[in-house]
């Protein structure tokens, strides 16, 4: 088969792939400029940003030069190396707002979460190349997942719940991508989805029936949450329904697999109790923010109100925005954490719906790139790291995007490029130097 | 080993069209928000970040006749508060008690007006009219909290002080529950509304348009720039019928008195406007608008707001043997030279009624038993004439009924007599006849009824209607109040008129009413000495004067609550009221024309005329 094969320069960099990642930098940092303008330590803010995006610019060069199959061939000094670091970051890092999670340098902070999410995909994408002939196994699954936990673990106990959060999807994006058995990946995202409805399930019940009639439905499940007698008898009866179901189905000579009704109630089962318990371990703030998203007209002035002033600060905008410096929301100091979680409601006052369509196109066009590159990579563990890195950054934007017009809870998770945070931004930009290097060598021969 | 991934990109194509998925969730949601519901959202932000500061307007001013200022404003500082609309719980604490200490007031209820003023999410006056000294501290407090404020405004001030205060009312807070229907119309919960009297009646038209300055706030509740301001539109102007003159004689002269309890009304008997409304006890308006509340409290809390002038029921006593006379010579029951002997008491069957003068005033006719108020002289008469009569003359005098005055709490007073008894289903006696004859039994009546009565008789005739205001400037024009119009009329002879009035003038000469006398004047009165359950006697003097040779200018009813002889009690103070009304000074004995021009007093300290300041927070 002909190659074409391009040369030089040209061929080796994805320019759409590179000025949309500059586009994006650039709004962000106009807009996060902006946000934190009326802030008093707004110098440091400017001065520690503009060095972030200096260095990142190096990382970003850095990781287009270099050959990212080596992350391959070192993947277990890799993975070493980030469970040392977060190890350490619990031992010796210093504490910011209740979490040990940064290592404070003399002249700057680092956070090593970030670079421990980029890692878990290079280390990942190595796994999974490795484990291509049982792809299709259960075992690949439970592995992938055994590999992740520590590390997960690691950041959980920091705490910090939101960066834990974001390697499901990235986990469960390149298990699908690498051809693990769609029905186990369904499983795991069944599990996933119960623990997490169960806490909303709870908090709405919770904020829908303060006093709910023994013996109601809402009483039920309230009493579910506790974690008694009436769990045993709801995992019961579940139970009971789905062995009914499957004696109704031989009845019915349907062709169905015993297993599923055996996994089915077992998913449910684990995630409700992983749902039970997740909701007896939530804190004041995480409740807040479930209370905010199942009734946000609740408490305007306390558990909704950031997501309330963002929608403010949004729609308040219109086409065109109200100018740079010159947002209410922002600049007045409705709108909290402005310049870093809640960056895309100073874009959306700011800017307009041409802003945020822009941030939004934008960062389509990238996740499109990556998609593409991972496409014409010249192996599986480039194309591997791709799917990664596009699941990521796919799921960050849903979650930031989606907190900030009130369509998602509010989860603590920046908007990468656009928020204010040197270590992500530096991180992020050698991320993406290192799908520019699986661009650019995807001719390479062996 | 190098491995091929083509067989995987159905896969990624999967996981990069649920994305494209939610991007497009996302971009209907910003179009939805920033542009289906740009309006609504772009108000929300409007509110968070506007806050309406109002500044009370002045109201409008009020005058004497003469022009006297009697009502008017002046600038004063009010500590406002606007609270954060953060979500960050401030504690309150400190700053009460950082206010308290400045302000004097008591840091919990501080506390809970603050907490008010973070509920509703608005900016409330923790205090008013605050002096200067109280204001630059205050302005040193402002760097340190943020929320507090400093804005200027109108106060209303009385440049009398304690002086006409039923007539022209004070200027009251606003109670929460009656807010609840006033909100429509433009008050807010720390407004200022008018009670009793003027203020009260033509609270309406006293009240201008609040001005207003939008500011931008920020989260905290700091008052960051200006945004844009409408300038208060100033109440419009009253002028009354009043005379301050008077007014002060009257007022002056009920407090002097032992009980420090009455009224004392003047009119003018050609028209029916109101010279002075006094009554006693009254109390300094201004102190309602001090800044220091334990003032306030105090003032509300004995505030007299019964106005004796009105809604004071009282038998009329001998005063009221005007009307006897007037039925009895009208009605040609008396001849007034017909003279009868007063032993000192009336015999009635089993009954004796004594005359006030126990040793008789032994041989008396019509004239001197007027001008010595003989009491047994109008016993007799009093049969002769009989209930009916004297009730159907006290009737038309205006007994009975309201004069309408246009204020709040006028009372009608009762008649007495045959009629009423009848209404009432009981009978009448002659007994009952001989009480009527001298004011007493179950007649009551109100100081300004007798002003009303008074004044007939001066006008021979007419019964007006009192009226206080004369004009008001209202935006839109001139509106006239000093139309005079009649209750009623009373029609006497003309010769009775005569012979009333000279009867009255021989009381002031010669009788009972001669500490009324001024020179240079004719005084016609009655004095009257009303006997009731309730303690000592109440003293009355009814009157009216004129120039001689001009038509009667003033007619004055006085009233002192258990000051015992109208003569001695009532009298001198009806004369220092008429006295006032004619610009006649008493100066050691003389009476000489008034030299000094009547007009408000200037505090010393208050500076020029009132609000002629900038409108701008300080």
């Amino acid at each position: 088969m002909p190659i074409k094969v391009e040369t030089g320069v040209k061929g080796r960099v994805d320019w759409p792939f590179l000025l949309a990642a500059a586009g994006l930098m650039a709004m962000g940092s106009i807009a996060m400029l902006s946000a934190a303008f009326p802030l008093p330590y707004f110098a440091q803010i400017e001065v520690r940003h503009l060095a972030a995006v200096a260095v990142g610019v190096g990382a970003l060069v850095f990781g287009l030069g270099f050959n990212y199959q080596v992350f391959q061939d070192q993947a277990k000094v890799i993975y070493g190396l980030t469970s040392a670091i977060l190890v350490a970051v619990l031992v010796v890092g210093s504490s910011h707002k209740g979490h040990r999670s940064w290592f404070d340098l003399s002249f700057f902070s680092f956070q090593p979460a970030e670079l421990a999410r980029i890692a878990m995909i290079l280390v990942m994408a190595a796994f999974l190349d490795a484990r291509a002939r049982k792809i299709r196994d259960v075992s690949t699954v439970l592995l992938a997942l055994g590999l992740a936990a520590p590390v997960m673990v690691l950041i959980i106990k920091q705490p910090d719940f939101s960066t834990t959060i974001t390697f499901c999807p990235i986990l469960l994006g390149m298990l699908f991508c690498a051809g693990a058995d769609l029905s186990h990946l369904l499983a795991l995202m069944g599990y996933g989805l119960v623990t997490g409805a169960m806490p909303l399930l709870f908090t709405y019940c919770q904020v829908r029936y303060p006093q709910p009639v023994p013996g109601s439905l809402p009483a039920l499940i309230l009493q579910t949450s506790r974690l008694g007698m009436a769990t045993v008898v709801v995992l019961a009866a579940a139970a009971v329904l789905c062995l009914g179901a499957w004696r109704l189905s031989i009845w019915l000579r349907m062709a169905a697999r015993a297993v599923y009704f055996v996994a089915v109630p077992l998913v449910l089962a684990a995630g409700m109790l992983s749902g039970v318990l997740i909701n007896r371990q939530l804190k004041s703030y995480q409740r807040n923010r479930f209370v905010a998203y199942v009734a946000p007209q609740a408490d305007i002035q306390g558990a909704a109100y950031h997501v309330h002033q963002s929608q403010i600060a949004i729609g308040s905008g219109g086409l065109l925005g109200k100018g740079l410096f010159s947002g209410t929301q922002s600049q007045l100091g409705f709108l909290p954490e402005r310049h870093t979680d809640f960056i895309y409601a100073v874009v959306g006052e700011e800017m307009g719906f041409l802003g945020t369509t822009a941030i939004l196109a934008l960062y389509l066009l990238l996740i499109w790139r990556i998609v593409a590159i991972a496409r014409v990579a010249r192996d599986r563990y480039g194309y591997l790291v791709c799917c990664g890195l596009a699941a990521m950054f796919g799921f960050e934007l849903v979650l930031n995007v989606g907190m900030c017009v009130g369509l998602l809870p509010v989860a603590g998770i920046p908007l990468p490029l656009i928020s204010y945070g040197g270590s992500s931004l530096v991180i992020t930009l050698w991320s993406l130097g290192i799908v520019a290097n699986v661009y650019s060598r995807r001719y390479a021969l062996l | 080993m190098i491995q091929s991934h083509q067989s995987l990109h159905q896969q990624l194509s999967i996981l990069f069209n649920m994305i494209l998925f939610a991007g497009l969730a996302i971009f209907v949601r910003l179009f939805q928000l920033q542009v289906y519901q740009n309006v609504e959202y772009s108000e929300l932000a409007r509110q968070n970040s506007t806050q309406m500061i109002y500044q009370s307007a002045p109201r409008g001013r009020v005058y004497d006749r003469n022009g006297v200022l009697v009502a008017t404003n002046e600038g004063a500082f009010s500590l406002i508060y606007l609270p954060p609309k953060a979500k960050e719980k401030v504690d309150l604490k400190p700053l009460a008690d950082a206010l308290s200490k400045q302000l004097g007031q008591d840091p919990d209820n501080l506390l809970e007006t603050l907490q008010e003023a973070v509920r509703e999410q608005s900016a409330l006056r923790l205090a008013e009219n605050l002096p200067r000294q109280t204001y630059f501290r205050l302005k040193e407090l402002k760097t340190i909290y943020p929320g507090i404020d400093l804005i200027e405004e109108a106060r209303r001030y009385y440049p009398f002080g304690r002086f006409a205060s039923h007539l022209l009312g004070y200027m009251g807070k606003m109670d929460p529950r009656s807010w609840k229907h006033l909100k429509t119309q433009g008050y807010r919960v720390d407004s200022r509304i008018g009670r009793l009297g003027i203020e009260g009646k033509f609270e309406k038209e006293l009240r201008g348009r609040d001005g207003g300055i939008r500011m931008v706030v920020d989260a905290q509740g700091r008052l960051k720039r200006k945004l844009g301001s409408f300038k208060w539109e100033t109440g419009s102007n009253l002028y009354l019928t009043i005379d301050a003159a008077v007014q002060k004689a009257a007022d002056e002269g009920l407090r002097k008195t032992a009980t420090g309890r009455g009224a004392a009304v003047a009119l003018d008997p050609r028209s029916g406007a109101v010279l002075a409304l006094s009554s006693a006890p009254d109390f300094d308006p201004n102190l309602l608008l001090s800044s220091d509340p334990e003032v306030v409290k105090s003032v509300v809390a004995g505030l007299p707001e019964f106005n004796h002038a009105i809604s004071g029921v009282y038998p009329p006593g001998s005063a009221f043997k005007v009307i006897v006379s007037a039925a009895g010579l009208n009605e040609n029951r008396i001849n007034p030279e017909d003279t009868v002997f007063c032993p000192g008491y009336f015999e009635l069957g089993k009954n004796i009624f004594l005359c006030w003068n126990h040793k008789g005033h032994k041989r008396v006719n019509w004239w001197t038993g007027l001008a010595q108020s003989c009491d047994v002289f109008f016993y007799r008469t009093g049969l002769k004439i009989g209930g009916s009569l004297i009730e159907k003359y006290a009737r038309t005098f205006g007994l009975g009924q309201k004069t309408n005055i246009f204020l709040n709490g006028e009372r009608s007073g009762h008649l007495f007599g045959p009629q009423t008894r009848q209404d009432a289903g009981r009978g009448w006696y002659d007994g009952d006849s001989v009480n009527l004859a001298i004011g007493q039994g179950e007649l009551l009546v109100t100081p300004i009824q007798m002003a009303v009565m008074a004044a007939a008789i001066a006008n021979r005739g007419s019964l007006w209607r009192p009226y206080y205001v004369e004009h008001i400037d209202l935006p839109e024009g001139r509106q006239e109040f000093g139309k005079p119009e009649k209750l009623g009329s009373v029609v006497l002879k003309d010769y009775v008129w005569k012979e009333l009035q000279d009867g009255m003038a021989l009381v002031v000469s010669s009788g009972t009413g001669v500490p009324a006398q001024i020179r240079g004047l004719d005084v016609r009165g009655k004095t009257g000495t009303a006997q009731n359950s309730g303690g000592d006697d109440h003293a009355w003097f009814v009157s009216y004067a004129e120039r001689p040779g001009e038509q009667p200018a003033v007619a004055v009813a006085v009233l002192v609550e258990n000051g015992g002889h109208g003569a001695s009690v009532a009298a001198p103070i009806a004369r220092s009221m008429i006295m006032a009304a004619y610009r006649l000074e008493d100066r050691g004995g003389k009476i000489v024309p008034s030299t000094s021009t009547f007009s408000a007093p200037l505090p010393a300290s208050r500076g020029k005329t009132a609000l002629g300041l900038p409108m701008r927070t300080l």
